[in-house]
Order: C-alpha cells, then structure tokens, then sequence
C-alpha cells in the first residue's frame, strides 16, 4: 500500500523509520491495535497509514533487553507486537540492573587521594570497568546498544513483576506529559515492538477516540487526582468536588516534544519572542477555564509598543487565568485576560472548566487574587534581565553555574577546582552568554525539563535518585552523542577517552576512538558540594535555580 | 556571598586579638619581661595562617570551608599581621640587617597583597565595561583572528575600490595595533588611550577616503574597537593573575627568614 500525499506534514520529510515498507504497514493495520480503529477520522493530510509509516518504527528486543526505565525520558511510546515483556511494580526497584550510577559519597581521605590520583593525561579512564556492564549491540545496525537483565528467573524471582503482551501499550503518558517514566519494563523473551513517536502519538489520540479514551482514563486514574490535590487552589476542597474537578479537567498540550530543535532554528533565524511561540491564551480574550502548567513552562507576556513584554514564567503546578475568571464571577460580567500565555517550548496544560471554580472554588477564596501584569512600577530595565533568561530558556536551570562579572576576578579557580575533583578534567567552561553583569557559564544547570535525557539509548545520562541531578554513568555511555546535540546550552561534550598510559582507547571493531559524554555532576561524589562554588574566593560564583517556585504565591 | 555579619565578626576578632596582645605587651613591659615572644609566636603562626591559603586552593576536594571565607580571614588577618608586627618591633623599621631584611619582606608581602586586594575590586568592574567577555588564554588566538579579518578587509577594500588609501594608511598604523595587545601601561591604570588613538586614526584618515571606502573604514574601526576590549582583558586578567607571582615567593621567604630568625633567637639571644 503506497502512501502518496500530496501535502504531508513536514515531519514525514524525516520518517521515524525510513526503511519502513508499505507491507510492514499493511501487516500493522491487521494488528488487534489499529484493526478496530476507523480510519475516515483520520484527515486526509495525516492519513493512519501515513503515520504509520512515517511515525513509527518496528524494534526487536532480545529477552532480558530492557525497554524503558523508571525516571527516563522518552518522546515514545510502545505497543507490544509479538512476545511478553515484564513491568516492575511496587517501590522496590532494580536499581542495580539499569546501568545508572549508584552514587558513593567519597571520605575526607579518598577525597585528599585525589591530589596525587588525577592524571595529567586528559580524560584517563580505568577501562577495565568497561564491558563489565550488562551492554550489549542491537539488533540490527541501526540499533544503539542496549542495556539488558542478564538472569531473567532470578530477577522474576527477586523483584514482583506484571505481565503485558501482545497488544499492550505503555509509555504514552510519559511521551504525551514530557514526564519521567514510572517504570521499567524489560523484555522476558525475544519480542518485537512498535514504537511510535510523539508527533504520531499526538495525532493518534486527535484523530482516534479510543486511543484518546484510553490515555485520558489511565492519566485520570493515575495521577490527576493527585495533581490537583497537591495544588494549593484545590486544598480544601472535599472528595466528591475533586472528582468532579478530576473529571472535568481537559488536557491540551502545546509546542514541540523537542522543542530545543525548533528553538536553536528560531534563533539561528534571528527570531525571538512571544510572538514566534505557540500561543495557549491571548491576551484580550475570554478565559473559558484555569489553565495549569503540568509540565514544561509558559511565558505571560502583555502587549507592549510594537512587541511582546514578558511579566512572568511559568513552570509545573502553577496557574494562569485566575484572576480573570475570579472578576468575571465575583461581578457577573465577562473580563478578558490582562495578558498571553505561550509555550515556551513544549507545555502540558491541565484546563479546568470555570463553571466547576465557580461552584466550588470562588467562594472560598478571601481576596481579589493578584495579577502578573502591574507594570505601574516596572520599568523595562527591571524587567530586562528576566526577559533575557526566558528568551535564553536558562529558566530550565534548576543548578545554572551564575557568575557575577564585577567580583569575577578571572582566576579561573572555580575551573581548577572543577578539574581537580574529576580526575584532572574540568567539567565546565568558565564562558557563556552573558547580560549587564551577569553570565550563565556552560555548565550543565541540571534542567527542570531535561532534553539531553530524551532518547539515551543505554539510560546512561539519567537523574540521581538523590538529589535529582542529571548524571552521565560512563560505563554505560556508549558515545552516541544523542545528550550533547539535544542539550540546547552546549553544556555536554564529547571526549576522547585514554588508557592510564595516555593512548587513545580503541573501539575493538571499528578502531576508532571511544568517545564518552562529559558534564558538570555537581560534585556528586564529593564531600560539600560542588567545588567550582566553594573554590570561588568572590563569592562570585553560585548555582542557581530558575525555577518560578518564589512565584507561585502570587501566581493569580 | 559572604554576609556582613560574618564580616564584622571575623574583623572584631582581630581587633580582640590585637588588643590582647598590645594589652599582654604593656604588661610584659611594666613587668620587665619580655613581650616580644609572645608577639613573636604569635606572628609566626599568623603569616602561617595566611600562607594556608594559597594551600586551601589546592585542595579544593575537601570541605573546609568556602575560599571567600578563608579570603575574609586572609585579608583580616593580614592587616593585624601588619599591627602585630609593629607591636613586636616597638617601631617602623629595626635597626638590624637581618631584622631590615625581614621588615623589607613583610612590607613587601603586605604592599602587594594591598595591591592584590584593590585591584580585585575595581578590574572585574572595568572589565565588565568593555563588554567583551574571553578567557585569558584564548586573547592571542582572538587577536590573530581579528588581525586575518582586518588584513581580510583591507584587501578587500583595495581590490573593489582601486583604491590604496585605507590599505597604506592600516600598513602604517594600524598593522602595528592589531599586531598584539597594545596599551600596557595605559591600561593598568585605567587611561582610555587606545580607544583615543583609534579615534585619531579614524579622523586621520577618514577625510581622503571615498563614501566606499568609508564604509571598510567603519568595519575596520569597528574591528579596533573590539581589539581594544581584548587588550583590556589582557592587560587586567594579566595583572590580575601575576600579582600573585609576586606575593606568592614573597610570603615563602617571608616565612623562611622568619624561621631563621626565630631559630637564632632563642639560641642567642633567649
């Protein structure tokens, strides 16, 4: 079956797949998964067939390969086509088996060791740790390689798993949300899976309603609830009322899954600003519902001369839209929104409906909520240095490496500390962009929404279980370069690894030189926290976090 | 940042120190015992302390404390090092050669440490100024590149508006400019003379230049200016780095000669 359109999204430029072939399409229509799906919903331009081929892949697992891991990113989901695949449940976790890192706090004395330990010769590595991993090639040859349980029955044995089989779906919660996986799946005989990108999950649950159905009613039950209960607006608020809010709340996402591709083109092009985004609510418009952030962030911005003039960012748990819906309630007639709200990148949004905040929330709140958009005593100079830190997106850095220019004295201790606490190589360039007095230096800010996790192939950069920094498990880096070309600051960099004798180490099948990713891990194991802060003679070195917590309390 | 508590803290410390040393000396006096061992001891396990810090910075690995806080101790304990001294000698320079020797290094160590400490406070801020922002190393390398790029221009120039003009005016100044930082002097001190010079330059020769060649002009000046900035940077990080080439060897023979001292001391004179 050819698919020829003759204005297919431009997406399709670059399929998922490009080896795809219409038969391996065919046979998916005839799968339990799309054999029921009416295809006339499906527009003409992004016809099923269409996304079919374009927006998915076919992957084969060997058994024991692990699939997907609690606490990655991914911008996938899976639908089981042939064999049976085992889910961990309950809390405890195979921790040992995903090749992440176990970070091990080092002693006052192996600390000191280090003096005498690092090397002059760059990025040395005691290579006899590699290949004691559980790594092994893909596949096929466009297959990364993977990370995989080595002794099936004893883990089954060890840890309490779920079965899924044919036809069964997981990870599009995690693809559609841009939140962390909740749990690993390793594959328990030889299977083979369609995974389907996020583009194509999106217009999947758009254009079939059971798919939509499905995804709504598993996030309803899983996590909404929760959500909502742990924001503040809805505290007090009785079990029934938060089941009717559960209920009621739409989903809606908005902006690109990597979204750190469109921005670099946005700014190669010389274009920036809120009026180059995707818009969520437009200023001077009727709010129709409480739009809250669940994951990703949202400029507010109001209209100013002949642009955009931003007054806020917001990121997960907060809201927008309160303050208008509360005047139009509070006086019986409609009020528009005081300012816009656009995607900073990708956003999941929550819509909760006025008519349920209306019945069960207005009443219960005290005073006027505030607003974002006071500019009475703002000038654009104040505003200037949070308009730079949207516009650079360094408000995803939970730990940004903030060096004030005027106490700086350039002695560059910051970076010899940095060095002599990973072996003789700094992780971190004292440079980057900077504005007045201030520069945000490359060094990896360990982002609220991190993008350098999406799609490592070995789970090798991951979170810390502790702490939630971003970590790379050099073991398991396999140097495909996936992190250091999705991170959007260049704050990841490649190496050429080294024996201890200073020769390059060697991939023994194709002799070229093993390359490992390299960040900042905040000293993580490390007595006191990063060095780079306390090495500062200044004070003119600090990690901050971006985040907008400091903004809720006024978020209206 | 350190807090202004923690500031006040550490130089009322000092004050006390010092204090109950001056106090312990006037009593020795009136005693007739001799003060100076006290004071002596004192002194040397001071200028210790204040050596430990160039240590501290090697062994950024540990936790003992932020460096601005060592720096805060460093500075405070060098101007009571200074007052200890005085109170050890009983006056501003001793009379004998060996002891003129170690006055001679104790000034000098806390002349450039004074030094050290000013300048790391009003270059960050000069340097911010100049809106150029590079790594010190990496000046040479910018430099060469701004050197290609004005060459590149000037070529340029010559070739589309037949004209040597802007050529022979850059071959017999401004070749000179982009040959290496420039300005030294005036910049240690803070002089705006390189960008001055540019602008005299420009004027020079600006007047028998075409409306074309006006425009590689600006591009020119525009590349000078930015050249300016690097020297600036130059000038300032270099200062800024080799202080401490100074204070450094001075502060180890400062304690050598100190340890001598004591060691001839107490066989002597004790």
């Amino acid at each position: 079956m050819a698919v020829a359109l003759e204005s297919a999204p431009q997406r399709w430029d670059s399929p998922f797949d490009p080896d795809m072939t219409d038969e391996e399409v065919s046979d998916l229509l005839n799968t339990s998964a799309f054999m029921t799906v009416d295809r006339d919903l499906f527009p003409t331009h992004t016809p099923l067939e269409g996304i079919l081929k374009n927006d998915t892949r076919i992957v084969n697992f060997l058994a024991g390969d692990i699939v997907v891991r609690e606490g990655d990113y991914g911008n996938s989901a899976f639908i089981v086509l042939e064999g049976s695949l085992r889910v961990f449940v309950g809390n405890e976790g195979p921790e040992g088996l995903l090749g992440r890192q176990s970070i091990n706090k080092r002693g006052v004395f192996s600390a000191l060791s280090q003096l005498f330990s690092n090397s002059h010769i760059p990025e040395v590595r005691d290579t006899r740790n590699y290949g004691t991993q559980n790594l092994r090639e893909g596949r096929q040859d466009s297959d990364a390689a993977r990370v995989f349980v080595q002794d099936i029955p004893a883990v089954l044995d060890e840890f309490r798993t779920a079965i899924l089989e044919e036809g069964a779906v997981f990870g599009e919660l995690a693809a559609l949300g841009r939140i962390p996986r909740t749990a690993t799946i390793f594959s328990e005989t030889d299977s083979v899976l369609l995974e389907i990108r996020w583009q194509g999950l999106r217009e999947l649950r758009k254009y079939n309603e059971e798919f939509r159905r499905q995804i709504d009613t598993r996030y309803r039950e899983n996590a909404l609830k929760v959500h909502l209960r742990e924001t503040p607006l809805f505290t007090g608020l009785e079990d029934d009322v938060l089941e009717q809010l559960v209920t009621a709340t739409l989903f809606e996402t908005y902006g690109a899954f990597d979204w750190h591709i469109s921005y670099q083109k946005m700014r190669s092009a010389g274009r920036s600003g809120p009026e180059h985004e995707v818009p969520i609510a437009r200023e001077g418009e009727y709010a129709d519902g409480l739009l809250l952030i669940r994951a990703g962030f949202a400029r507010v911005s109001v209209n100013y001369g002949k642009s955009n003039r931003t007054v806020a960012y917001l990121g997960a748990g907060q809201y927008y839209g309160l303050r208008a819906l509360y005047d139009s309630w509070h006086s019986g007639t409609d009020v528009v929104l005081g300012s816009s709200l656009t995607a900073l990148g990708y956003v999941d949004v929550l819509r909760v409906p006025a008519p349920i905040l209306e019945e069960h929330v207005f009443p219960n709140i005290a005073s006027r909520p505030p607003t974002f958009a006071s500019l009475d005593d703002r000038s654009i100079s104040d505003d200037s240095l949070l308009e730079w830190s949207v516009e650079e997106r360094f408000i995803n850095g939970t730990q940004a490496m903030l060096i004030d220019l005027n106490r700086c004295v350039r002695c560059d201790d910051c970076v010899r500390a940095c060095a002599s606490t990973h072996g003789g190589n700094p992780r971190f360039v004292r440079h980057g962009k900077t504005f007045d007095h201030w520069m945000v230096a490359n060094a990896c800010m360990h982002c609220a929404d991190p993008v350098c996790m999406i799609g490592c192939p070995t789970g090798a950069i991951h979170r810390s279980q502790v702490g939630g920094i971003v970590i790379i498990n050099d073991d398991t880096c396999i140097g495909c370069g996936t992190c250091a070309n999705s991170c959007p600051y260049n704050n990841i960099r490649l190496v050429d690894v080294r024996s201890r004798d200073g020769s390059l180490v060697l991939n023994p099948n194709t002799q070229l030189p093993i390359q490992k990713a390299t960040k900042c891990d905040l000293c993580a194991t490390n007595p006191g926290g990063p060095a780079c802060v306390r090495a500062c003679p200044h004070g003119a070195l600090s990690r901050v976090d971006f985040q907008p917590e400091t903004l809720a309390e006024d978020s209206p | 940042m350190v807090s202004r508590l923690r500031t006040g803290f550490v130089w009322v410390t000092a004050l006390i120190i010092f204090g109950f040393l001056f106090y312990e000396a006037r009593r020795a006096s009136v005693s007739l015992e001799s003060a100076e061992v006290v004071t002596g001891w004192c002194l040397l396990c001071l200028m210790v302390f204040l050596a430990l810090f160039n240590i501290r910075k090697k062994l950024s690995m540990l936790p003992i404390g932020k460096a601005e806080t060592w720096l805060l101790f460093h500075t405070a304990g060098g101007v009571l090092v200074t007052a200890v001294y005085w109170l050890h000698v009983g006056n501003l320079w001793p009379l004998g050669l060996y002891e003129q020797l170690l006055a001679l290094l104790i000034y000098a160590t806390v002349l450039t440490g004074v030094f050290g400490y000013v300048i790391q406070r009003t270059y960050p801020k000069r340097l911010t100024q100049t809106g150029v922002e590079v790594i010190y190393e990496r000046i040479p390398r910018e430099v060469s590149e701004l050197r290609d790029q004005a060459e590149d221009l000037v070529l340029e120039c010559t070739e589309k508006t037949e004209s040597e003009t802007l050529g022979r005016h850059y071959v017999d100044t401004l070749a000179w400019y982009f040959q290496r930082p420039r300005f030294f002097s005036h910049h240690v001190f803070g002089s705006q003379h390189g960008r001055q010079w540019l602008r005299q330059q420009d004027s020079a020769v600006r007047r028998y230049l075409s409306d074309d060649e006006k425009v590689y002009l600006d591009q020119l000046i525009e590349l000078a200016e930015y050249k300016n900035g690097l020297d600036t940077h130059y000038v300032y990080q270099g200062v800024m780095k080799g202080w401490l080439l100074i204070h450094v060897p001075l502060t180890v023979a400062l304690l050598v000669t100190s340890v001598w001292h004591i060691l001839l001391v107490h066989i002597y004179a004790l």
